[in-house]
């Protein structure tokens, strides 16, 4: 058994806090974390990626605060038109929104107003609690519909090394507001750190959110997000997650779909190689009638690689005409890949339609023969199936420049095979 | 063009061909008719190159032994198999497939690879030539194609990559008349003095449009009738049950 990583309250000291209100709520979460230590897989949620163990394997000591550094310079996406947010580390940066009605967004550093203190479940949220002192606080307001996407450039620092560092982040949309988000993670640092993020997404009567989850590189970071939606009537909400690329991880999402027709979307490729883990956890709550909701989860897992998708979803007894249906693909290149799939249905309505699938295997035989009979290398034949695998879900991407923006990133990952 | 000399073939420990004889010269035409489970299948995976198989005996393809030559490269030497049940390939856009498959099998030949531009001319006219519908090019390859369209598609390719040796197993099977005769079409125009075909097929049908130069019967793994195209329409009266 693993000693149990411990942390400072001293550490709490190095945040600048505004009250004792704050200072106290820290502290008592920091206490609650202590208590647990990183989740393990101990618990059902983390049964498949126990960081505990990953992470007293690779790390001897954390810090959790770091001076502030400038990242190098940055590749700018150039090839689509779009608003930028730049945060380093997990701080709001800069933020530019050419295209748009300044007036109708608000943004600024995130700070937590809500001190109730709970112990969670999830340890990492109360560790969260006692040291996120970074984030991004965004809304739209009603009515105010984006021109063009916001890419939110995540820089990670070429100087994080064995660091903790935890951000808070909160977006709400109003009513009848719309906004596609690209979240390009560009990690600068060869070395080992973890980041531990918690977002809220509130999305008001017919909002709509698309967002997309996207590595920029091969990396040894350890990210964890949990991402916690409320969704009123008529909202709809459409995630992309192509988060290939870190030494290890896991995107934690649980959607409350709080008003009726409502559409919760999750969709992820990822290509998960070397000895990389990642998981894919969802949990969506369907808790009023006539919403619908979708999860669809491919995962190539190449060499010593480890994939996870674990999805739930609740049907409350009210939530009549639910729609929902979950499937995950995974195909699996090497006899050392492994893919852990756990479909959970909790349904407590008679009158809703709700399925679920998992498969995984390798990659057809017949397919590569057929693919060798014109001319391609049993390498080129898989490269060309694992891709053709993965564009099932990036062809779901309505923009086509943001589809083949993708499109190529993926290609470059596969082409490492 | 192509020299099998008492070839046998077994998969999971039971022989399936049992000492295959055939020649077949540039520019011929070979039909190889049998029943069902004679071997024909088998005999077009062999020549491809499909692992599974325990092989004895010999192929040469142009002078050369095929034996330890992977898929691929035969493709790229110019073997081409038109499949019985062509694979549905999802997610995989049927023109970016065409173009890599081409462009490998020239970059192995030593040639210069072709541009987007005159790649997407390239198949535009052997589609015209097919009656294709184009639509069907940019979409996933084979996937919800119908019968008649992945057969179509399988000869697209056939003409797209220019091989000198072509198999064509059981082309014939689920089309109808119209898109027999296009198919049909597409291998006559096709015929050359420097272009063999090896045509595996159970009924005469197919026979009727394109005209072999010899007919080959082949009943539990080997060839136990040879002879001119008159032989199929023999065959087609007396079944196959007769010959034995």
């Amino acid at each position: 058994m693993n000693e149990n990583f411990k942390i400072s309250p001293s550490e709490i000291n190095k945040i600048k806090i505004l009250n004792q209100k704050d200072k106290n709520f820290r502290l008592e979460n920091l206490k609650l974390f202590n208590q647990q230590g990183f989740p393990s897989r101990s618990q059902e949620d983390w049964k498949f990626s126990d960081i505990n163990q990953i992470f007293s394997k690779n790390f001897k000591n954390l810090e959790s605060f770091k001076n502030e550094i400038k990242p190098k310079s940055i590749n700018f996406i150039k090839e689509f038109d779009h608003n930028h947010i730049l945060m380093v580390n997990g701080k709001l940066e800069n933020s530019e929104f050419k295209f748009e009605d300044k007036n109708k967004i608000k943004i600024k550093s995130y700070n937590e107003s809500n001190f109730s203190i709970n112990k969670e479940e999830n340890s990492l949220i109360n560790l969260n609690n006692a040291l996120s002192n970074n984030g991004l606080f965004l809304e739209v307001v009603d009515n105010y519909r984006f021109e063009k996407a916001i890419i939110i450039y995540n820089i990670f620092t070429d100087d994080l090394k064995d660091n903790l560092l935890n951000n808070k982040n909160k977006i709400i949309l109003g009513k009848n507001s719309e906004l596609h988000i690209v979240e390009y993670n560009i990690n600068q640092s060869k070395n080992k750190f973890i980041y531990n993020t918690t977002e809220n997404v509130i999305l008001n009567e017919n909002a709509s959110l698309k967002t997309i989850n996207l590595q920029a590189n091969q990396n040894e970071g350890f990210f964890y997000k949990f991402s916690k939606g409320k969704m009123k009537s008529n909202s709809n909400y459409a995630s992309f997650i192509f988060s290939s690329g870190p030494k290890f991880n896991k995107i934690d999402a649980e959607f409350d779909l709080e008003g009726e027709n409502c559409d919760c979307n999750i969709k992820s490729a990822l290509f998960i190689n070397k000895d990389k883990h990642q998981e894919i956890k969802t949990k969506i709550n369907h808790l009023v009638p006539n919403c619908k909701s979708y999860q669809k989860i491919k995962s190539v897992v190449d060499a010593e690689g480890k994939g996870v998708y674990q999805g739930k979803i609740y049907v409350k007894d009210i939530a009549q005409k639910t729609n929902a249906y979950q499937l995950s693909k995974a195909l699996l290149l090497s006899e050392n890949s492994e893919f852990n799939s756990k479909p959970e249905l909790e349904i407590y309505a008679d009158d809703v339609k709700c399925s679920h699938g998992s498969t995984s295997g390798s990659v057809d035989e017949n397919s590569i023969h057929y693919l060798m009979t014109r001319g391609l290398s049993k390498k080129q034949a898989i490269r060309l199936l694992v891709n053709g695998f993965l564009n099932e879900i990036i062809g779901d991407i309505k923009s086509n420049s943001i589809r083949k923006f993708i499109e190529n990133k993926i290609e470059i990952q596969i082409h490492g095979y | 063009m192509l020299v099998i000399k008492n070839l046998k073939a077994s998969i999971n420990n039971r022989e399936i061909l049992k000492g295959l004889n055939l020649k077949i010269n540039p520019g011929e035409v070979h039909a190889i008719m049998g029943p069902n489970g004679s071997g024909k299948s088998t005999l077009a995976n062999v020549l491809s190159g499909k692992n599974g198989y325990k092989i004895s005996g010999e192929v040469k393809y142009l002078g050369e032994s095929l034996n330890d030559i992977p898929v691929e490269e035969r493709a790229q030497k110019g073997i081409f198999l038109a499949f019985q049940y062509p694979l549905e390939i999802p997610g995989v856009n049927t023109n970016n497939f065409l173009k890599t498959s081409l462009n490998t099998i020239k970059k192995a030949r030593g040639e210069k690879e072709i541009d987007t531009i005159a790649f997407l001319k390239l198949v535009k006219d052997k589609a015209k030539e097919l009656g294709i519908d184009e639509k069907i090019l940019s979409r996933q390859l084979n996937v919800g194609f119908s019968g008649g369209e992945k057969k179509k598609n399988e000869i697209l390719q056939m003409k797209i990559l220019d091989p000198n040796l072509i198999i064509l197993d059981e082309t014939d099977s689920g089309l109808d008349i119209d898109a027999l005769k296009i198919i049909s079409d597409g291998v006559n125009s096709s015929r050359s003095e420097k272009k063999s075909f090896l045509v595996i097929t159970h009924y005469q049908r197919l026979l009727e449009y394109i005209k072999p130069d010899h007919v080959h019967v082949l009943s539990d793994g080997k060839i136990i009738k040879s002879g001119s195209s008159d032989l199929a329409l023999e065959l087609e009266k007396k079944g196959y049950k007769k010959l034995n």
